[in-house]
């Protein structure tokens, strides 16, 4: 097994194919793809800056508003967000923001640039409960503002599914390590290997701190009754988290059924078979027409040869044999395989945290809770369940603690 | 977000920062320099101003674009004269800039026609509160030859006018050069010997952008016809630094204070021109091309930039590469560098060969297996032409090799 085409990302743009990206865009006057990014990042204003090759002034305004910038830049659904809304799509296809925000990024990592600065001390502290995206934006905004920030994290390593998911080949873990080491620089404490509510208490927390966010993210995965005890089957999360942890020690078979059909089962499928697992088939419940995950990632995996059936339900299992039946027609399919790969979700885990959810997230919009000194954010809190909108909740709780506590902003 | 002090001193007027408007239709009227101000512009030079009595009737369409397969406004070609604004509204524009804006820069462009006219209207933009008088002796389009580009070719006229206008008022003067000349020299300093502050330079290139095939009529047609008139944008930035650094390099021009003007986009030009020892920068194309909106990262760029040099005081960096330009007969021509080739990023596209080949030395060779360049070092003469065609910058400088029989040792050549 090799790895290498797990572990190679594709090709950057240089200096002069950037420019020539740049050169597509129209530069509007009004900016859809600004106005349609969750995270306010602002593509508008920083491709202008490329065009005038201002690249510092470029990296300038990704990174003060989005702190993930250069993680954004390679896994954010474009497709959905500023793409969609750009006028150049009128013409021929949409500026590709995700490649110039990626270039920019590197830029700025190859200049050394020190862009987020520490605010001065107003002598506050807050609490953040996982170190995903989420909780890494809350406490950049945070420290921005001149607030202590203690992190508490249940893994051995900070990221949550920026790096115990999403695989390598579309975000290096060396770009998600870099994006924290300058959060750590900016100030944040990380406590690693606590689960807060089994190791330390909630009202340690919030004894310690003027206030709490929960950004714990939906961890766990979900599974199905049928496959209970099943020594063949293995969650898609568990799965990628082993992968990425730990590339070259996962011993794979020949052939693996995975079951689901959103973007996660599609990372599960498209690693199975860049790790050269001979045959991968994935059964889905939803039908072509009406499946969960993009287009892109849809066509990235069949491109690299993965049986994709669509329709199918698993209705019996005997060991390492599942046999589907299609929700409309007279149709029955039984596969044998060596490992199976459940894809069928996540969800959160909050026990003992003194949080109300419903389907994995607030009841209510915002982000405050009954306790007025508890908030949640990310995944928890509800829209999209992305890397940029857990981006942007984790950035509007920090200015909502902020306006709660009374402070002013220091610019 | 960077900030640094962008602010510098030019004929003894503050700027807080260096770009201007320069004088054409993006300062046009009041609200057009109050929208300049807004977003973050340092000065203004105001629309040309001429008598009262000199009439302004400009064609339509007036303007022509040079292109280069699909980038827009490679050049810009003009037909505008003078403001097409009755004096007195000029004038009331000035009075109202400077009042709502008393920190900004606010330069009046001026055109006489005769001695007494360049006096008079020195005298009320002066009175109409302006900080600074520009002298247009360069519009290379006047429906006048005793106007324009035709006094800024003569140096006997540009110094009688620089005196007129020095009699009319005691402000600040610049008077704007003409490119449509051989030596500058020349008429910079007739221009400086009449009482001129400074020097602003270039105004437009006297040219014929495109020509209609099919109706054998240069563009833009005005009724069947067209005219000669004058170049700005991107391509005019090279011939501008050249006669920038001729004038500087002049004798008794050493410290010539100089607004440079042609082609400026980005932040990067700006640097150029400061150090080709411009103290503050004009521009007009990109403007109409992209809008006031640019001062932006010309601005941030600009303080990067001073950031990465170390400097505080933009006046510092005026004029540090003039000396690096000599004559040609002057340079070392002892050695080569070799170009070199990076195969991971190239992509075996082969402009690289076909350049080499047909507009240089035939040094690179082709593998037609694995679509990859190699250079000869005894074929290539080190001139970097595939460099330029790369399209990906997979070719950098590489190896330096002494000719032979030279003396030198290569690691010492600054390359
Ligand atoms: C395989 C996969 C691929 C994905 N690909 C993309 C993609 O390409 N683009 C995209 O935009 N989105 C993608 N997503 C979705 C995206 O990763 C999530 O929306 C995002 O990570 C949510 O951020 P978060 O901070 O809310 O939670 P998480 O990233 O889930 O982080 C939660 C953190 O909290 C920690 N935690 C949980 N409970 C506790 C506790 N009690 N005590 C201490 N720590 C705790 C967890 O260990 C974890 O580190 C993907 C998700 C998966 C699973
Ligand atoms: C449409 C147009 C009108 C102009 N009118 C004037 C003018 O009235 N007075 C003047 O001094 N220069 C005039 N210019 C010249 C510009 O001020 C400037 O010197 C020249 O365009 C080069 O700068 P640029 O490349 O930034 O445009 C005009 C230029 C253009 C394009
Ligand atoms: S730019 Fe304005 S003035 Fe010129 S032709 Fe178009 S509408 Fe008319």
């Amino acid at each position: 097994m090799t790895i290498e085409k797990y572990q190679q990302e594709t090709k950057g743009y240089t200096m002069t194919t950037v420019m020539a990206e740049a050169a597509r865009c129209l530069l509007c006057h009004d900016a859809p793809c600004s106005a349609a990014c969750p995270a306010h990042t602002d593509p508008a204003k920083f491709i202008r800056s490329v065009r005038f090759r201002n690249f510092k002034g470029a990296a300038e305004t990704i990174r003060e508003n989005n702190a993930l910038g250069s993680i954004c830049a390679r896994v954010c659904p474009t497709e959905k967000y500023c793409e969609l809304a750009c006028t150049r799509t009128e013409i021929d296809c949409p500026i590709d923001i995700g490649g110039i925000q990626r270039f920019v990024t590197d830029f700025e990592q190859n200049a050394n640039m020190d862009i987020l600065k520490k605010g001065p001390a107003n002598g506050l502290n807050v609490a953040i409960i996982g170190s995903g995206p989420a909780g890494l934006q809350a406490a950049a905004t945070l420290l921005t503002l001149g607030y202590g920030v203690d992190i508490y994290e249940k893994n051995e390593k900070a990221g949550g599914y920026l790096t115990y998911g999403i695989p390598e080949y579309r975000l290096p873990s060396d770009i998600v390590d870099i994006e924290i080491q300058r959060i750590l620089k900016l100030g944040a404490n990380i406590t690693y290997n606590v689960t807060v509510g089994q190791d330390i208490t909630m009202a340690a927390l919030k004894a310690d701190h003027d206030a709490v966010i929960v950004a714990a993210g939906a961890s766990v995965a979900k599974t199905l009754p049928l496959f209970a005890g099943n020594p063949y089957v293995q969650s898609a999360v568990d799965f990628l988290a082993e992968v990425k942890s730990n590339p070259t020690g996962v011993d794979l078979p020949a052939n693996v059924l995975v079951i689901g059909g959103g973007d996660v089962a599609m990372d599960v499928d498209t690693t199975l078979k860049l790790l050269d697992v001979k045959n991968v088939t994935d059964v889905v419940y939803e039908e072509f027409a009406e499946f969960k995950a993009s287009d892109k990632e849809l066509a990235g995996t069949q491109k690299q040869g993965v049986t994709i059936v669509d329709g199918y339900v698993p209705t019996a299992v005997n060991g390492n044999t599942v046999t589907f039946k299609h929700r409309q027609l007279n149709s029955e399919l039984t596969i044998e395989a060596d490992k199976i790969i459940l894809a069928v979700g996540q969800q959160a885990d909050v026990t003992n945290l003194g949080i109300e959810l419903e389907n994995n997230e607030l009841t209510h919009g915002g982000f405050h809770t009954d306790d007025p000194k508890v908030f949640v954010t990310g995944d928890l809190a509800q829209g999209d369940k992305t890397v940029v909108v857990a981006v942007q909740k984790g950035k509007k709780a920090a200015e909502e603690i902020h306006r709660v506590l009374g402070g002013q902003t220091n610019d | 977000m960077i900030k640094k002090d962008l602010s510098i001193d030019f004929l003894g007027v503050h700027f807080e920062n260096p770009f201007c408007l320069s004088s054409s239709p993006v300062g046009n009227c009041y609200d057009m320099c109050a929208k300049a101000y807004d977003e973050g512009w340092g000065g203004v030079v105001f629309k040309t101003i001429g008598p009262a009595d000199f009439e302004i009737d400009e064609v339509s369409p007036r303007f022509d674009e040079l292109t280069k397969e699909d980038t827009p406004f490679v050049g810009f070609k003009n037909m505008e004269q003078i403001a097409e604004h009755p004096l007195e509204e000029n004038l009331a524009d000035l009075r109202r800039l400077k009042t709502a804006y008393p920190n900004k820069v606010l330069i009046a462009s001026i055109m006489g026609t005769n001695e007494q006219t360049w006096e008079e209207l020195a005298g009320m933009v002066a009175a109409a509160g302006a900080d600074m008088i520009e002298m247009n002796l360069s519009c290379p389009q006047m429906t006048s030859h005793a106007m324009g580009s035709d006094v800024g070719a003569n140096p006997e006229l540009c110094k009688k006018y620089c005196e007129a206008v020095k009699r009319g008022s005691k402000l600040p003067m610049m008077a704007k050069m003409t490119p449509n000349i051989t030596d500058m020299v020349i008429p910079a300093k007739a221009c400086m010997a009449g009482g001129a502050d400074g020097i602003a330079a270039i105004n437009t290139v006297k040219s014929i952008a495109n020509v209609d095939l099919d109706r054998k009529i240069g563009l833009p047609i005005i009724n069947g016809k067209s005219s000669i008139s004058g170049f700005s944008g991107k391509a005019v930035k090279p011939l501008a630094l050249r006669f920038i650094q001729q004038m500087r390099d002049a004798e008794g021009l050493e410290n010539l204070p100089i607004s440079g003007i042609g082609g400026i986009e980005t932040w990067e030009d700006a640097a150029e021109f400061i150090l080709l020892g411009s103290s503050t920068l004009q521009v007009t194309t990109a403007i109409m091309q992209y809008g006031y909106r640019i001062i932006e990262d010309l601005t941030n760029g600009l303080m990067h930039y001073m950031a990465e040099q170390g400097v505080d005081h933009l006046s510092e960096l005026v004029g540090l590469a003039n000396k690096n330009m000599i004559p040609a007969e002057k340079l070392d021509r002892d050695y080569k560098v070799l170009p070199y080739i990076d195969w991971d990023k190239c992509i075996g596209c082969g402009r690289c060969l076909i350049s080499c080949f047909d507009g240089a030395h035939q040094a690179i060779t082709w593998d037609e297996a694995t679509r990859r360049p190699t250079v000869d070092p005894e074929r290539c003469v080190g001139c970097h032409l595939c460099k330029l065609v790369c399209p990906v910058d997979a070719i950098s400088a590489g190896e330096v090799v002494m000719k032979a029989g030279r003396v030198g040792t290569a690691a010492s050549k600054e390359i």
